[in-house]
């Protein structure tokens, strides 16, 4: 948003305080995800259908973890226009107006979104561990963002093979009514 | 708003098992999405809500909540809602539509929900289009718009400009968000629940289908210089001059709501036959 963004600005500066955001981010593209396979459904193309629930499911996975961590901890109740994401880009935001989002996309444009949005958390996991006043979050953001960086390894495998057997666009049955 | 409070629920458990049918990457999932993080936020009981709209693909979204719903007829979401709030006071009513059904086909209820000040919430998903029958011009269409088969040299036609028309209708709350800013959409539709009137959001939410430059939006959205205005005179300055793109709370300003007097549980049939009576 011509690089203006809301949220409050100012470092994170507890475990239970990043936590939330961390929770936030999972939860986020965890129901982004769902909401792109259900709409791909919905269009017939059961293939990236298929690959956004799979990665709805390992976000959910790694909300539980985040829950598990969290248990026991007072968290924040953070209003969703006040998280900290002092990075650029909204991490928690699904890039919904990506360009390659579209009914007829294919697996490699959905990995290619899902690399763009798992690069935003990991640019704000490193910017918190880099800003952060408390050791104890530093230390965490920094292993958060090291498991962000094993996620985003897995999705450029992933990227990697289906670029093999990537094909044009379907084309289009029923196209929006334009000249 | 008490940021310290500990909601009940979650964002999740105000939607419902039915999955939306919009196209992938339509704005009216972000609206959807910001709509019930702040219901979380507020911690609204599912049951003292109702949303209640029109016709069109952004008047699909009270089957998506899990609270009470009603899709109307095309234009007649606000009528519907007025007649439920007058009913019941104490429900917090939000109605949903597109710019098509709110300010088309239901332009004139809008002018008057606006005057009467009744205490609802009026979100507009703007995306400049009709999608649900395949992407024909809209009131708040470009006039050079010419992607349409309909009107292959454009309109024509002036845009209709929401929230200058509502601030000339006496609306007292006047919003502008965006679908590619959630967050900041969240904290506008917080204040509209909360304002005790008439609230009005306009929301910009691109159509990937049939709009597809408004992709673009995200670059040339910016916050509102100088708003909210308290004043009308400073806020129709601000509309007029406005490039519609400005996003932020424009106006507001509090007016004396319109506040019916529902009958007491204790009304029996006779009581109101008897009171209809020629």
């Amino acid at each position: 948003m011509n690089g203006e963004q809301s949220g409050a600005s100012g470092t994170i500066g507890s475990v239970a305080e990043l936590l939330v955001h961390a929770l936030e981010l999972e939860h986020e593209a965890a129901t982004h995800y769902e909401g792109l396979a259900d709409s791909m459904a919905s269009h017939h193309n059961a293939e990236v259908a298929a690959l956004f629930r799979r990665l709805a499911r390992r976000s959910s996975e790694r909300a539980g973890d985040l829950a598990d961590r969290a248990a026991g901890l007072q968290l924040p109740h953070i209003a969703p226009w006040s998280f900290k994401w002092n990075c650029p880009g909204n991490p928690s935001d699904p890039d919904c107006l990506h360009a390659e989002v579209g009914y007829r996309m294919r697996a490699v444009q959905a990995l290619r979104l899902a690399i763009h949005n798992e690069r935003r958390s990991h640019a704000f996991y490193l910017q918190v561990a880099g800003s952060a006043g408390e050791p104890v979050v530093r230390q965490l953001a920094a292993e958060l963002a090291a498991v962000q960086t094993e996620h985003l390894t897995w999705l450029a495998d992933l990227l990697a093979r289906e670029a093999l057997t990537d094909r044009p666009l379907p084309e289009d049955l029923d196209p929006p009514q334009l000249p | 708003m008490d940021s310290t409070a500990i909601p009940s629920l979650g964002a999740r458990d105000y939607k419902s098992d039915l999955k939306p049918v919009w196209c992938p990457g339509c704005g009216h999932f972000a609206v959807l999405s910001a709509l019930t993080r702040t219901l979380a936020f507020l911690a609204l009981p599912k049951h003292r809500i109702a949303v209640i709209s029109g016709i069109g693909c952004s008047s699909r979204l009270p089957a998506y909540l899990d609270c009470y719903g009603f899709h109307g007829l095309h234009g007649r979401a606000l009528p519907l809602a007025t007649g439920l709030k007058a009913a019941r006071p104490d429900l917090t009513v939000i109605v949903t539509g597109g710019d098509g059904d709110g300010f088309s086909i239901g332009g004139n209820h809008f002018l008057h929900a606006c005057r009467r000040n009744l205490d609802l919430t009026y979100i507009v998903m703007d995306n400049q289009v009709y999608g649900m029958t395949k992407g024909q011009a809209s009131p708040t269409t470009r006039p050079d718009w010419r992607r349409s088969r309909l009107t292959p040299e454009g309109t024509g036609m002036q845009r209709f400009k929401p929230a200058a028309i509502a601030l000339a209708a006496g609306a007292g709350f006047i919003a502008r968000g965006f679908a590619g800013d959630p967050n900041g959409l969240s904290h506008l539709l917080a204040q509209a629940i909360e304002y005790p009137g008439f609230a009005f959001v306009q929301v910009l939410s691109p159509c990937q289908t049939f709009r597809p430059e408004s992709r673009e939006w995200k670059t040339r959205v910016h916050p509102c210089a100088g708003a909210p205005a308290r004043d009308p005179a400073t806020a129709a300055q601000l509309m007029l001059t406005d490039d519609g793109m400005a996003l932020g709370l424009l106006y507001a300003q509090v007016l004396p709501p319109f506040e019916s007097q529902p009958r007491l549980e204790g009304d029996d049939l006779a009581a109101i036959e008897a009171e209809f009576a020629l």
